[in-house]
């Protein structure tokens, strides 16, 4: 090797930048990774303020506590008090919107890659209606509570998932026809949750409702604690199944040529994907649009270019946790579900979304 | 001639192929001579692109086998596959929001892995091919902003970048004006010439194909009528049997290939002087 080029060869890591990416090397073993510095400065942003958002939240209730306070209590220096009311009290229902905020973020980022569609999210193809019509059930009809509706709302998502991904698969499986067959199960599925409400005695179709509008209120530690497990599990899965999905939105016939195995690779995608939107429903109820939202706010915030799965998971944090503080300050003391503040703000965007969709030729 | 058919790397042996009921490719039989641009040519709906996709691994045979290297290449893992043949499928998509320089450096990926996404060899495989494609004066704009013949050479050094010795393309100046199609048919020439690639393409215009091909494949309703050499093969009686088509055969001014002149009804049947 000449001598020139030692310095360099003697170096462990090495830093550069390529056609807008910066890529970081490593040697023995050879390690690459290559980063949008755009995305990591957005998603950072959007996670600060995310943080920020949130210890907001956690000063307001019945009783008021100092910005300050919650602060020094989060990074463990508060007093015992304001620990106890942060800690076990408020916390349980920001973390809970976090989690459920990211994970509705990175599934609806994949849907919509997977189908190269944005009008394919888990909220609008019937994946959340899915849960709906299951958690309904258990409630009105099998009586259930707690835990139990949470599993119904997951098995009623997979199941809806896999319903449509068999109906759509046609020697693969193509954006327009997996939309329009999921906005089908959709109508079906809320017909359903209707007729099992008119049906309900009054007082279970209170209960229903109740979690139907998606709502943080009363979130304890026990619902923290499997939401959390289940994204430590399925986001890192979901990056590094993203690898696959960078040649699976290129068409099925690339990403074959590219060496993918095409049908286990879409496969395991959705599957992270459903069950990210069905563990935030059964956790929070549907909450609309977030899915939906983040992905494409984050494609736009990161300057409209396609970027990994991270930018969409931040944003959707922020959404949920920002929509869940203005429904309880907007109109305080009444509360307004998150739910339904998310459905407010994300109905306009959505037409908005079609509108533009339909000129560009991408609507269907 | 006898030497060409000697080597070779990919194959179809008795290869059959549909689409659910129908059977499109009736137990083909062809050798692909390494090396050398062959094009396939044939009337619509003829089984030339599903013989492309078949050679390719992307469709199963019903019967038969494609053989790659001398081995069964459904039996082969498809990442193995990915380092030696690439594909260029029928006009692909690309997903919005996606800059050139991102599109080419996709084609790396049998090569790499989750801890490897940019190793020095894929970033010069990268823009080796962004320059031969000519591609990387715009590497770093949208995909979608760019027009059809800029996009096809994106997704040509998208393939190139694979770096693989076989390329098959199907149809890759479908759609594009004759300035566009000729500078991608240039490029291909280029690249089989200077790296020595085997290069396949599926191919509409006749003239066009015999100008560009060493080999020529011709087929009709699923199989071969003929192969050989454009000069031997192109002839007023092959156009007839392979598009029911009455035509003169000249030899091109510019390249001495052959030059097929279609005869317009009009001139049918009427003695020539």
């Amino acid at each position: 090797m000449a001598a020139t080029t030692m310095p360099a060869a003697a170096r462990r890591i090495s830093l550069h930048r390529r056609h807008g990416l910066v890529v970081l090397r490593g040697r023995r073993p050879a390690w690459s990774i290559s980063v949008h510095p755009r995305a990591l400065v957005v998603s950072l942003v959007l996670l600060v303020a995310t943080f920020l958002l949130l210890a907001w939240a956690l000063t307001v209730g019945g009783f008021p506590l100092p910005f300050g306070d919650v602060v020094s209590t989060l990074v463990g220096r508060g007093s015992e008090d304001a620990a106890f009311i942060v800690e076990r009290l408020r916390l349980p229902r920001g973390l809970t919107g976090v989690l459920v905020g990211a994970g509705f973020g990175v599934s609806g980022a994949i849907f919509q890659r997977v189908a190269g569609n944005p009008l394919a999210s888990p909220d609008l193809i019937g994946i959340s209606s899915g849960a709906a019509a299951a958690a309904v059930f258990t409630v009105v009809v099998l009586g259930a509570e707690g835990p139990s509706v949470t599993v119904g709302a997951l098995a009623g998502s997979l199941l809806t998932a896999a319903t449509i991904y068999l109906l759509a698969h046609r020697g693969g499986v193509t954006g327009y026809r997996f939309v329009l067959i999921g906005i089908g199960a959709a109508a079906v599925l809320t017909s359903v949750t209707h007729y099992l409400l008119t049906n309900a005695e009054i007082w279970e179709a209170h209960r229903a409702l109740g979690w139907l509008a998606g709502s943080l209120n009363g979130r304890d530690w026990d619902h923290v604690r499997p939401i959390a497990l289940a994204t430590a599990v399925l986001v890192p899965a979901a990056l590094l199944l993203s690898r696959q999905l960078r040649t699976l939105e290129l068409g099925d016939d690339t990403a074959r040529g590219l060496g993918v195995r095409v049908e286990p690779a879409r496969a395991g995608l959705l599957l992270v994907a459903v069950t990210l939107a069905a563990v935030g429903t059964a956790s929070a109820g549907p909450i609309g649009f977030v899915a939906l939202v983040s992905p494409q706010i984050a494609h736009r915030l990161v300057g409209g270019r396609t970027v990994g799965l991270l930018p969409s998971a931040a944003c959707g944090a922020l959404l949920v946790v920002g929509a869940d503080l203005l429904g309880r300050r907007l109109f305080a003391p009444t509360e307004i579900p998150v739910g339904i503040v998310t459905a407010v703000l994300g109905a306009p965007f959505l037409l908005v979304l079609m509108a533009r969709a339909n000129r560009v030729g991408s609507g269907g | 001639m006898s030497e060409v058919e000697r080597t070779h790397r990919l194959e179809a042996r008795e290869l059959s192929l549909g689409y659910e009921d129908r059977v499109v490719v009736d137990q083909l039989s062809v050798t692909i001579p390494d090396g050398k641009v062959t094009v396939i040519v044939g009337a619509n709906a003829c089984g030339k692109s599903t013989l492309l996709r078949g050679l390719a691994r992307l469709l199963r045979p019903r019967s038969g086998t494609a053989v790659l290297d001398g081995t069964d290449i459904a039996k082969l893992p498809t990442r193995v596959v990915a380092e030696r043949l690439g594909i260029l499928p029928q006009q692909p998509v690309a997903p919005g929001g996606i800059t050139v320089a991102d599109l080419v450096s996709r084609g790396r990926h049998p090569h790499q892995r989750w801890f490897r996404q940019s190793s020095a060899e894929d970033e010069a495989a990268v823009e080796a091919a962004l320059v031969a494609s000519g591609t990387d004066v715009i590497a770093d704009r949208l995909v979608d902003e760019l027009s059809g013949g800029q996009r096809q050479r994106v997704w040509i050094a998208m393939t190139l970048a694979q770096g693989t010795p076989l390329m098959l393309l199907d149809e890759p100046t479908t759609f594009l004006d004759l300035a566009h199609q000729i500078e991608v048919l240039d490029l291909l020439d280029e690249l089989n010439d200077s790296e020595g690639r085997t290069i396949v393409l599926v191919l509409h215009d006749l003239n066009l194909a015999s100008r560009y091909a060493h080999h020529m494949i011709a087929m009709r309703d699923g199989r071969i009528v003929a192969e050989g050499p454009p000069s031997e093969l192109v002839t007023p009686a092959l156009v007839s049997e392979v598009f029911d088509l009455d035509a003169k055969v000249v030899p091109d001014p510019l390249t001495g290939t052959p030059l097929v002149l279609p005869v317009p009804a009009r001139h049918r049947e009427r003695p020539t002087e």
